[in-house]
């Protein structure tokens, strides 16, 4: 039975971790960066959800609706803000590098200012309690809830993008964004939009990761950053549909390693990553293009 | 149409169009023809708004265009079918989608059956990757795009790009089928496109060698023989 809760486990933890790494492939999308605070931006979607809940006795599933709007401005801003300077560069790549590290350093210390270093945690009765039980194994409510959360989510994420106008024009820009311009695409406001997006869904992530990763510290964007790095490149840079599949992948592997060779399970990302670059460098769903 | 008065231009600090020269009338299909090099992709990418204009005149329809951005040049008639041309990532269908994103949806389906009638093989294959396709069906798209968008004007850069011959004489002959209905300026090295052409300029390290037409430029021996080795 081990084997079959390693699985349905990961299968629901591998959906929050779709909707943790997917922000990270929207933003790499919108303006081809790597944003070092993605994990940050996260944090403060805990954050977020424990002030909401410790202030107001806000619902958790509530707090990630009300972090949507929020968090799409100020990835939107952020972006008109970055994106002209960035362009004017002569390495964009290595700017944006530094540039979102220092983002993450300041949100990391104004988030312990703020907050204080201790983790904070939000009481499970703060969402639906019941246990989620399948092939006689229960699993614990936050769980399945975030599953149940990050699924629609998700999907209108991939309803906006692939079956609205929007949407197209955002891959566009996505592919091409010199021959997005002229074919009349405003650029920069669809990629500060998409950045936006990306930002969101990290925010909604963040809500979870409270109860997934037992609470919110400042200190956590790093590593949060680096696994779903690891799940982005597995699936494909710039994929968000492969990005969901790896986060399924990535959710079952962990829990096989938690099961079986839990002082190993660590390691899942990095050798994700490694066996990734060794064997199929363009990632799950990276496609090879036909040349002539 | 596109009147083009001393302009300079060029990529940062290196000047690449010298006090160039250039008239499109409407419904005219004009090749500007040079080697490799020579600026006519720059020329291209100027009057689109992609690259700067130092200095000179860039009127379209009389009215000066050159301080508009891409996107108000794009909303005001002109296209560009850049070497590439597609998105090679979206299907067939949305490649050609977004030659009308400014119209109803209606009105953008219309267009789109429209272009698979001219293109049938295009239909065919709506809804595969546009970067699957072979080169010439590529280009077929990248015209199908701009068909649907309908410009003014429609700047092609060297359509003959990376395409074997056969699929130069097929696009050539799908661009004559548009002769007479839409103004084109054709960037190329491939002599093969002057039979669709009624002017042609040559452009020689960023500046006017010859504008005329077709008639004058093949009567010209000594042109020819300067610049592309034809007896």
């Amino acid at each position: 039975m081990l084997f079959e809760y390693a699985i349905v486990g990961g299968i629901l933890l591998g959906i929050f971790y779709a909707l943790l790494s997917v922000g990270l492939n929207v933003v790499f999308g919108a303006q081809k960066i790597i944003n070092l605070a993605h994990g940050d931006v996260i944090m403060l979607g805990g954050y977020a959800a424990w002030e909401l809940y410790q202030t107001y006795k806000i619902s958790p599933i509530i707090s990630t609706i009300i972090v949507v709007p929020i968090t799409v401005v100020i990835g939107y801003l952020l972006n008109r803000l970055i994106a002209p300077r960035l362009g004017k560069s002569s390495d964009p790549e290595m700017l944006s590098l530094i540039l979102f590290f220092g983002l993450s350093q300041v949100i990391e210390a104004l988030s312990t200012l703020v907050f204080g270093n201790a983790e904070r945690s939000l009481p499970i009765n703060s969402i639906p309690t019941s246990p989620f039980k399948l092939f006689g194994e229960s699993y614990p409510a936050d769980w399945w809830v975030s599953a149940l959360v990050a699924i629609p989510l998700l999907a209108i994420f991939l309803l906006f993008l692939y079956r609205s106008s929007v949407g197209l024009q955002v891959r566009a820009v996505i592919s091409d964004s010199v021959e997005a311009a002229v074919a009349g695409i405003n650029a920069r406001r669809i990629s500060g939009l998409y950045f936006g997006v990306g930002f969101a869904l990290a925010a909604c992530a963040g809500v979870w990761g409270v109860f997934i990763f037992g609470g919110v510290s400042p200190t956590e964007g790093p590593a949060i950053t680096v696994t779903a790095f690891a799940i982005i490149v597995f699936g494909s840079l710039g994929n968000p549909i492969g990005t969901l599949v790896a986060g399924i992948i990535f959710g079952i592997f962990y829990q096989l390693a938690q099961v079986y060779v839990p002082s190993w399970s660590n390691l899942v990302p990095y050798a994700l990553v490694i066996a990734t670059m060794l064997t199929r460098p363009q990632g799950l769903f990276g496609r090879r293009q036909r040349v002539a | 149409m596109l009147e083009i008065k001393q302009m300079n231009s060029g990529y940062g600090p290196m000047q690449v169009l010298w006090n160039l020269d250039l008239m499109v009338n409407p419904n005219e299909v004009q090749i500007v023809l040079g080697a490799n090099g020579a600026g006519k992709s720059t020329l291209l990418k100027v009057i689109v708004g992609l690259l700067p204009l130092w200095s000179g005149s860039l009127l379209m329809d009389g009215d000066d265009i050159a301080h508009l951005p891409v996107t108000a040049r794009v909303k005001r008639g002109v296209g560009y079918m850049s070497e590439k041309g597609i998105f090679p990532e979206l299907t067939v269908e949305e490649n050609l989608r977004l030659g009308g994103l400014s119209k109803k949806r209606g009105e953008i389906q219309d267009q789109i059956d429209s272009v698979y009638q001219r293109f049938p093989e295009l239909k065919e294959r709506r809804g595969s990757v546009a970067g699957g396709l072979s080169g010439g069906q590529r280009k077929l798209v990248g015209v199908g795009r701009s068909l649907i968008s309908q410009p003014k004007v429609l700047l092609m850069d060297e359509p003959s790009s990376g395409l074997s011959p056969r699929y130069v004489s097929e696009v050539i002959d799908r661009l004559a089928e548009l002769r007479g209905h839409m103004t084109l300026v054709i960037a190329e090295q491939n002599i093969s496109f002057l039979k669709i052409a009624d002017t042609v300029s040559v452009i020689e390290g960023g500046r006017t060698r010859f504008e005329g037409s077709v008639t004058d430029f093949t009567n010209d021996d000594n042109l020819k023989t300067a610049f592309f080795g034809i007896e």
